[in-house]
């Protein structure tokens, strides 16, 4: 189904009324650093590769505007993803602007990118709002995780994870959730990598389904109004990442807000150049990774 | 994303080249790398062994076998064009960190992975590395030696070959010989056992682990 904003945007192949999510207020903006990453994973759902520029280098100054522009709306804060956000060079800068105001979290593989930035990385412990990292860490099994991220990664990340924690930063991480599995017992395998890494072995563990690459339209059922008021109760409506948060995406050389941080293929999905703007409108479930967030619970996001 | 013209391949031997781009306007630094697209759209980043005052760009670069991107790019001809990413990197030979300034470094290198230090040397040949360890397999594969012999503090392993000029063995096993001071950054870039090796036996020896820089280009099974 093509996601422009024609019929198809606001009712499903069967004609019913679209499921959707009324933004309420703006809690977290999150931040894509740009789809260049040092690490080339072939399920990477931004399809981010070394070079790659489908989502461009965020700027400082591109950061700053938005920055401001969510204190006013009330943000409580900030979130930067990318491909790897520490290949971005303005990154640190933009990191430290950041958390002059509020708590920021990281998503990161941990590798030579945040590693060759120690230094600048730790002089953030002194600004006056926490840092959190997650780290990816897609298999308790290392030679699954090295199979995509390369040789030798899982380790390196286990050992960046556990240097962050120990230097007082917030940890935790994200793996890959496979159909089927015992959710708990896989958890529970991580623990003899977090005790080898010295980090609490309940740290928080976040779980991402299978997304697919950026532009794919895997066959998912469609969401429509009646799906999100008979299987979902206002709660879990609320709990929708694009009911509370936003993320600043920048391509073409032009900054736009995005409903969320799974839909950045899809152009409906960018929602105006401001955050006021966007809040205001309604985000339609149309892409396949609303299923996912429908589904599973889904949420990029978690507490600092 | 710019195509960039070929200027010219010159091979050191079968499995071993320079790759030469035509490089317009393209601003750089050294340290940084571009990833080169064969005509199927797949990519490696490679980092530029030029000096930033030169007008062509320079790629030091092992053909894999059956490698997507480097064997494509060993069958060019000058005036063909390749798709290039713009330059990027968090690799910066001589600095402290991406935005401090000029710091004493060490250099080590493997293979391929002398280029950002050779960036570096033509980029400053005012600012040379205190020492300059580089690690081959044959002597065939070292590149520019006539510009590295001339460094105070160079020194050539070669793996498989032995010779009256150099050290025969890994580069690894010329950590005795690396200078260790609290000022001193140490920036390592090639092969991951190397790498991994000698971070270890840096920390081991004292030094702190944000004055170690990685930059791995290959992996010891033959990766691309």
């Amino acid at each position: 189904m093509k996601m422009d904003k024609t019929d198809a945007w606001l009712t499903t192949s069967q004609n019913e009324p679209r499921g959707y999510i009324q933004p309420q207020t703006l809690e977290e903006l999150w931040f894509h650093t740009g789809t260049n990453c040092n690490l080339r994973c072939p399920f990477c759902f931004e399809g981010s590769k070394p070079g790659d520029n489908r989502i461009e280098f965020l700027t400082l100054e591109n950061a700053r505007r938005f920055i401001d522009e969510a204190l006013d709306l009330g943000v409580k804060k900030f979130s930067f993803t990318g491909g790897e956000p520490f290949v971005n060079p303005e990154f640190v800068a933009i990191l430290e602007a950041a958390l002059e105001h509020r708590p920021c979290l990281v998503l990161t593989n941990a590798t030579e990118p945040l590693m060759n930035q120690m230094a600048d990385v730790l002089r953030l412990r002194d600004k006056p709002n926490l840092l959190k990292f997650r780290v990816s860490l897609d298999h308790p099994d290392p030679a699954k995780h090295d199979e995509s991220r390369g040789k030798g990664n899982f380790k390196k990340a286990l050992d960046t994870l556990g240097r962050l924690h120990r230097a007082g930063f917030g940890v935790s991480i994200a793996r890959l959730m496979l159909s089927g599995e015992d959710s708990a017992a896989v958890d529970r395998s991580y623990a003899p990598f977090f005790r080898i890494a010295g980090v609490p072995e309940d740290i928080t563990i976040i779980k991402f389904p299978e997304f697919h690459l950026p532009g794919s339209f895997p066959d998912v059922p469609e969401i429509t109004e009646t799906c999100m008021t008979r299987y979902l109760n206002a709660e879990q409506r609320a709990a929708f990442m694009c009911n509370f948060s936003k993320m600043i995406v920048r391509k073409n050389g032009q900054c736009g807000v995005y409903a969320c941080t799974l839909v950045d293929d899809v152009k409906g999905y960018d929602l105006g150049a401001t955050l006021k703007a966007a809040m205001e409108k309604r985000v339609m479930l149309g892409h396949h990774r609303c299923y996912s967030c429908f589904a599973c619970g889904a949420s990029c996001s978690e507490g600092t | 994303m710019p195509a960039l013209k070929v200027h010219n391949i010159v091979f050191r031997h079968d499995d071993l080249f320079e790759l030469q781009l035509e490089r317009g306007d393209i601003p750089f630094e050294p340290g940084a790398c571009m990833a080169l697209f064969n005509d199927d759209g797949d990519s490696r980043p490679y980092s530029i062994s030029a000096g930033t005052k030169e007008n062509i760009l320079r790629f030091l670069i092992r053909r894999v076998p059956n490698g997507r991107v480097s064997d494509w790019l060993a069958r060019r001809n000058p005036g063909d064009k390749v798709q290039a990413s713009d330059p990027f990197g968090w690799f910066r030979p001589g600095r402290s960190t991406p935005t401090v300034e000029r710091c004493v470094f060490i250099a080590t290198g493997t293979g391929t992975g002398i280029a950002p230090f050779l960036s570096h040397l033509r980029s400053n040949p005012a600012q040379p590395p205190e020492a300059c360890l580089y690690g081959v397999r044959q002597l065939a594969d070292a590149f520019a030696l006539d510009e590295l012999d001339f460094l105070e503090g160079f020194r050539l392993a070669v793996s498989r070959d032995s010779g009256p000029d150099h050290f025969h063995g890994r580069v690894t096993g010329l950590c005795e010989q690396i200078p260790l001071g609290e000022g001193i950054h140490y920036y390592l870039c090639g092969l991951d056992t190397m790498i991994e090796e000698t971070s270890r036996w840096l920390e081991a020896s004292g030094i702190d682990y944000t004055h170690i820089h990685r930059e791995i280009f290959f992996y010891e099974d033959g990766q691309d």
